[in-house]
């Protein structure tokens, strides 16, 4: 009985230990002036959610930027630290993260992979204090102040993969079906001139709810317009089901399917019976065979190992996005916001995407047009230094 | 043109069984123990879940049946006895653990799986020519299995003894159990049939449709619709929702678009709620 007791008495003392212990880690961890001398920034990616999915490796991307930064002493000599924060959250509670980033947690420039309501509450709450990335895949056409984007914008994924589809697989009649918002829609607009400019038309156009899970309608006039091409920008769960529902049907064989989201995991989804026939079109894919992306993924590999998420570019431009701070401030020479914006045109880095150019606050990168093998993708083309189409003066 | 007709006849019809399919499960457990059941979507991925286990342990997709009743049954009788059992005639309090329930499974799902879809292969693939319009064979063993279940469950609530006793547990718990029923165990062999009706739909959708541990949302919003307008208790309700819903929400996504499907359902839905709370067929 004694000893029992002791046993627990001994036991409490020690978990009391490590939990200050972690506290204390932790503490150091939120503390900026512990951390004095670091480049804090805050990564705001969605940690819940409906996109809680890419979570993980945006997290996990972002981390390997800050290593390789810090390997090569970091920038302007400080060294990179990450806070990250949730942004699968509506947009007041993003407004609320992104003030307390700046203000609490003192960081010196916000990263973002979130949809366009969370990054108009963003750029809402910073009022270009900081220097704001803006990462994912968007409709194009955001030129705020100190906002800096490098994702694909719909000019950069469509503009020279419909002819290229035209020419190679002779896709001329487009079906549009996508989710009722705004990207889905300002990238079938896009998509409409190119369709035109090749000499090829639209013979639909539907935009779906969210919540809609069936997709047979739309297969009826699908196989009533006679389509020989479908551009989805249908996005996750509802893309997986129409491409299975697609594929079910029959159509895989004589329809060519165009994705401008359909990434690794949504693949995964629709699965290798139901993906014959798709093409997907993004600035990154987790298999491009250059030699930056071969490293890139040799080391996201040895420092996540086996259980490492799957790569994807909503994912990995968390990592152009570090990379483009690091870049900016070399060639500003100094961390000063105004410095910042004034050098910005014309910077330039490598990354796992080929060589990136910031123009118009957006990137010239490498488009890459991906067909589903299986459940993986093959690059069968790369269009490289495609521009954004970005006005911003 | 007919052909057209065909197929969006069947599409129409298959959206209808396969409503009724999803909502059986939460016609039982919220229609017969008036149990809030806000679980009811991840019990579906429960079902679903197992099938994709059974396709990763390299089993044939039709051990995934027997598979969902053990795994949907053990967990649906744990439930019953640690959780539900204390809160029957309490369903705002059912309400609140089930929600909480649906959170716990969510999550663990998560834990298990990962937040990823996963693909389900289709057990049939092919499809059958039915005047001169192709359609899935899979879609129409579904269909044909539905009719099964649905016609058994029916013949089974209206003939058989035990059927009898759940009516009776049902309209006077206290008299049921004064003439020598043993309530509490009809009450949780009920929630179990309730749980592993909706893993099966769950297990018979999956290979149609996307598995992810969050999938369950879809289907709850849907059941729930069903059992509004239908009314709750009683079979041909379930049918009428499920009729209702699906012949709407596919009828005007054929003749207009998919929004004004959906729009149609949640009009109907508030409408009935409002003017007509008890559904169309209500068990006096």
């Amino acid at each position: 009985m004694k000893n029992e007791n002791n046993l627990n008495r001994r036991n409490f003392l020690l978990s009391t230990m490590a939990a200050s212990t972690a506290l204390a880690t932790g503490t150091s961890l939120l503390n900026p002036a512990s951390a004095a001398g670091s480049l804090k920034i805050g990564l705001m990616i969605p940690l819940s959610g409906p996109a809680g999915l890419f979570g993980p490796s945006s997290k996990n991307c972002a981390e390997l930027a800050a290593e390789t930064i810090n390997n090569r002493g970091g920038i302007m000599g400080r060294p990179v630290e990450l806070v990250f924060a949730d942004a699968g959250v509506p947009p007041a509670e993003a407004t609320k993260t992104a003030i307390r980033l700046m203000l609490s947690e003192r960081v010196d420039a916000i990263i973002g992979m979130h949809d366009s309501a969370v990054r108009a509450a963003v750029i809402g709450a910073l009022k270009a204090k900081i220097p704001y990335v803006y990462t994912p895949v968007y409709e194009g056409g955001e030129c705020a102040k100190n906002t800096y984007v490098v994702g694909e914008t719909p000019p950069q994924q469509l503009a020279p993969v419909i002819p290229w589809l035209a020419q190679n697989k002779g896709v001329n009649k487009w079906y549009m079906i996508g989710n009722d918002y705004n990207w889905p829609r300002l990238s079938n607009e896009a998509a409409k001139s190119y369709i035109a400019s090749v000499g090829g038309k639209v013979v639909g156009e539907q935009y779906l709810p969210f919540d809609v899970n069936n997709f047979d309608a739309n297969i009826a006039q699908i196989k009533d317009s006679g389509a020989n091409g479908v551009l989805i920008t249908l996005v996750g769960g509802a893309s997986v089901g129409f491409n299975r529902s697609f594929a079910g049907f029959g159509l895989a064989d004589s329809v060519y399917r165009l994705g401008t989201l359909i990434e690794e995991n949504t693949l995964l989804g629709i699965g290798a019976e139901n993906s014959k026939n798709l093409f997907s079109s993004a600035g990154y894919f987790g298999n491009i065979n250059t030699l930056e992306n071969q490293n890139f993924v040799q080391r996201f590999q040895e420092k996540f190992g086996a259980k490492a998420p799957v790569l994807n570019t909503l994912g990995q431009s968390c990592y152009q996005g570090v990379l483009l701070l690091e870049a900016m401030a070399k060639r500003a020479g100094q961390w000063d916001k105004a410095k910042l914006a004034a050098t910005a045109e014309g910077t330039t880095f490598d990354s796992p995407r080929g060589t990136v150019t910031l123009r118009n606050r957006h990137v010239d990168t490498n488009v890459y047009l991906a067909e589903a093998n299986g459940v993986s993708f093959e690059v069968v083309k790369t269009f490289p230094n495609i521009g954004s189409g970005a006005t911003c003066s | 043109m007919e052909s057209l007709l065909v197929f969006n006849s069947l599409n129409i019809l298959y959206e209808v069984f396969s409503l009724l399919l999803v909502a059986l499960g939460l016609g039982i457990i919220f229609g017969l123990l008036r149990v809030m059941n806000m679980a009811h979507g991840e019990f579906i991925s429960l079902g679903a879940f197992t099938a994709v286990s059974c396709q990763m342990a390299g089993l044939s997709y039709w051990v995934a049946f027997p598979a969902t009743l053990v795994v949907c049954g053990s967990i649906g009788f744990l439930l019953e006895r640690f959780l539900i059992r204390q809160l029957y005639n309490r369903p705002f309090d059912t309400l609140v653990a089930t929600w909480g329930l649906s959170i716990l499974l969510r999550k663990l799902l998560e834990l298990g799986f990962g937040k990823g879809y996963q693909s389900l292969e289709l057990p049939l693939s092919g499809s059958v020519s039915i005047w001169g319009t192709g359609y899935p064979a899979y879609r129409l063993l579904l269909m044909g299995f539905i009719v099964i279940l649905v016609g058994g469950l029916t013949l089974w609530y209206n003939r058989s003894s035990a059927a009898m006793r759940v009516k009776a547990m049902i309209g006077n718990p206290e008299l049921a159990e004064s003439v020598g029923l043993n309530t509490q165990r009809l009450a949780c062999l009920t929630f179990i049939c309730g749980v592993c009706c909706a893993g099966l739909a769950g297990t018979l959708l999956a290979p149609l449709y996307s598995v992810y541990p969050a999938m369950g949302l879809d289907y709850l919003l849907r059941s729930f619709f069903i059992l509004v307008i239908g009314g709750v208790g009683n079979l041909w309700g379930l049918f009428t929702g499920a009729a209702i819903i699906g012949g709407l929400q596919s009828g005007l996504a054929v003749l207009v678009n998919q929004t004004a499907g959906y729009f149609a359902v949640l009009i109907v839905a508030i409408i009935f709620l409002w003017r007509n709370p008890d559904g169309i067929f209500h068990r006096a």
